[in-house]
């Protein structure tokens, strides 16, 4: 990766401005939500492909990995992650497939889940990559950089979900050592991040919304309003509400006729590959971040101390030397 | 035999202060990177905690308010002291030659201050490392606060200086550790950096310069 001179430029001023005007430089959370009202999701029922999960994987096409073949293996180990003779695979995430529709049963009633990234709030993926590959963006969205993804996998290990998945053979390990580190490129959703630049609703919201004869589960939009909209459903409608509160605050809030409790036990019930745990922590939020507090205090505290101790011990050795002169 | 001091009190818990703050900082900051599981170094018996990366980072913070801690000390200390002797004058760099060829038996070392001119080239070396982790690591501190908001392409660029810094601390230290060790005419160095006195001949001997001023 290049780093110029305007980048360097863009730093230099973003620190110095984040400085000056403090958490006022963009909004903490995001411009737009999303809400997912479960209630209205019947999985597509008479379709071959869910109409959401058909246009993720139509718009963001040109987007997915072609692995070049042999993969090597992660030495030492002998294994590798590869998801490129599974394209079609639509029931799970996968490189080629960002979003999915999970089915559950509970009381005799099915309950149909479209499943992708949350876009979390203080998303610990965007936080936590060590190649700085993950960005937070002003809209809200947490999106991968292909180009400089080293694919350790470490987003998918820190994210509460594990969303972001594997596919080996592709990206910028294979430049560097590709036997000794990195282990392809991360791929997820990520918003639709052109789209919604440019103010259109992500693909998979307006696929949903063009079903005959049915309302959208999904409402994109500003995210003040969502919120607004979605606790206004709760209250009127009695729903639950799910992804305000975990890890910290996201955007994407899914709504929901039976509790989430039921629904995360289900999912595990049935082993999914993603569940729906209803307590989550977000731990840069309540393990890193007190220490972090201690971290600027002891360095200022060092700072006074510093420069208490150097004028005590100058003053000291004025006097011993006007001593000497006596 | 007589002995001088070289190394206060205060100069010495400041290095051994960052030298193992350091370290932990470079096995937990390395233990950030996803390596360790897939190296097996997650199964050696008593390193079990390094497979979980919230673990991993959260010693990697509390070694950094040491490392941060005594940093900032040693700058506003000497700073303010005006103790620049660390800081290299004009010729350090020919003189570096010489000291090191010397080191190895060939010719004689050029009369020294202090500090021995390779030393004080050292220190910028080292010094802007150290620097360079401190910033951008307390940079890191304030983004997961959220006490700033960097723009994406400005925290991507904090957390790249970071890590490959974490890499250039790696060969810092070696060099550092390696040239104390390897070379027998700095041993005395590294006693007093625990006792704080040289030797009165060593000091003649290797540091006139400074043995004239002391004992003036
Ligand atoms: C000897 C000095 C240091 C070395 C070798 C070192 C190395 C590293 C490395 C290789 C990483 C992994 C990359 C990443 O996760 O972004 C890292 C992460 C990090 N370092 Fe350091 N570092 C040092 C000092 C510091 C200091 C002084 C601070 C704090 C003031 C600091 C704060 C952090 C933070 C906050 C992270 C990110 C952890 C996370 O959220 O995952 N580091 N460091
Ligand atoms: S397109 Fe809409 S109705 Fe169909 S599965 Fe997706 S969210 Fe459910
Ligand atoms: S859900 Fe996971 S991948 Fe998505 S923003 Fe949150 S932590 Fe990142
Ligand atoms: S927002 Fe875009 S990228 Fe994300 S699941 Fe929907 S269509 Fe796919």
């Amino acid at each position: 990766m290049k780093i110029s001179r305007r980048n360097f430029f863009i730093l230099a001023s973003t620190i110095s401005a984040s400085f000056l005007f403090g958490n006022k430089v963009e909004a903490v959370e995001g411009k737009y939500a999303t809400l997912v009202d479960l209630t209205k999701c019947d999985g597509c029922k008479g379709e071959s492909v869910p109409l959401c999960v058909k246009a993720c994987r139509d718009y963001n096409a040109n987007r997915f990995p072609n692995p070049e073949k042999p993969i090597l293996p992660y030495w030492p180990r002998k294994t590798y992650e590869d998801w490129s003779d599974k394209r079609d695979k639509i029931d799970t995430l996968t490189p080629y497939n960002w979003i999915f529709v999970q089915k559950v049963n509970i009381q005799g009633k099915e309950i149909f889940i479209p499943r992708r990234c949350m876009h979390c709030d203080n998303p610990p993926c965007v936080r936590e990559c060590p190649f700085g590959a993950l960005t937070k963006q002003p809209e809200g969205n947490s999106v991968i950089n292909d180009k400089i993804c080293f694919g350790g996998a470490k987003c998918r290990d820190v994210c509460p979900w594990h969303i972001p998945q594997r596919q080996a053979g592709v990206g910028i390990y294979l430049q560097i050592l590709p036997k000794y580190a990195g282990g392809g490129v991360m791929y997820k959703c990520d918003l639709c991040k052109d789209k919604i630049r440019k103010g259109e609703e992500p693909a998979c919201v307006t696929a949903c919304r063009s079903r005959s004869g049915k309302e959208g589960v999904f409402t994109f939009g500003i995210r003040d309003e969502i919120y607004a909209l979605a606790y206004k459903k709760v209250r009127e409608e009695g729903l639950f509400i799910y992804g305000d509160k975990q890890n910290g605050g996201t955007s994407t809030l899914y709504l929901s006729a039976v509790s989430f409790e039921l629904i995360s036990k289900a999912l595990q019930d049935k082993k999914e590959r993603f569940l729906m745990p209803v307590h989550v922590e977000n731990k840069i939020i309540s393990k890193f971040n007190p220490i972090g507090k201690i971290v600027l205090a002891s360095g200022a505290i060092s700072m006074i101390g510093a420069t208490l101790a150097a004028f005590l011990s100058k003053k000291e050795k004025k006097e011993a030397c006007e001593d000497e002169k006596d | 035999m007589k002995k001088i001091k070289r190394h206060s009190l205060i100069e010495r818990i400041e290095h051994w202060s960052i030298a193992v703050s350091g370290i932990i900082l470079l096995f937990t900051g390395l233990g950030c990177l996803p390596l360790y599981k897939r190296y097996y170094i997650t199964e050696i018996p008593g390193f079990g905690w390094t497979a979980d990366f919230y673990t991993v980072t959260l010693v990697h913070y509390v070694a950094s308010i040491i490392f941060v801690s005594a940093v900032i000390f040693h700058i506003f200390y000497h700073g303010l002291r005006k103790e620049f002797g660390l800081l290299p004058r004009r010729g350090d760099i020919k003189n570096s030659f010489k000291v090191i060829l010397a080191m190895i038996g060939i010719g004689k070392e050029p009369p020294s201050d202090k500090y021995l001119p390779e030393q004080r080239i050292a220190y910028v070396g080292i010094g802007l490392v150290v620097l360079t982790l401190t910033v951008t690591g307390i940079i890191k501190v304030l983004k997961n606060l959220e006490w700033i908001i960097l723009s994406p392409q400005a925290e991507s660029i904090n957390t790249i200086i970071h890590t490959l810094t974490g890499f250039l601390f790696i060969f810092v230290l070696i060099f550092h550790v390696g040239v104390v060790l390897l070379f027998k005419s700095n041993w005395p160095l590294l006693k007093s950096m625990f006792t704080g006195y040289v030797d009165e001949e060593y000091a003649k001997h290797r540091h006139s310069l400074w043995y004239r001023k002391y004992k003036n």
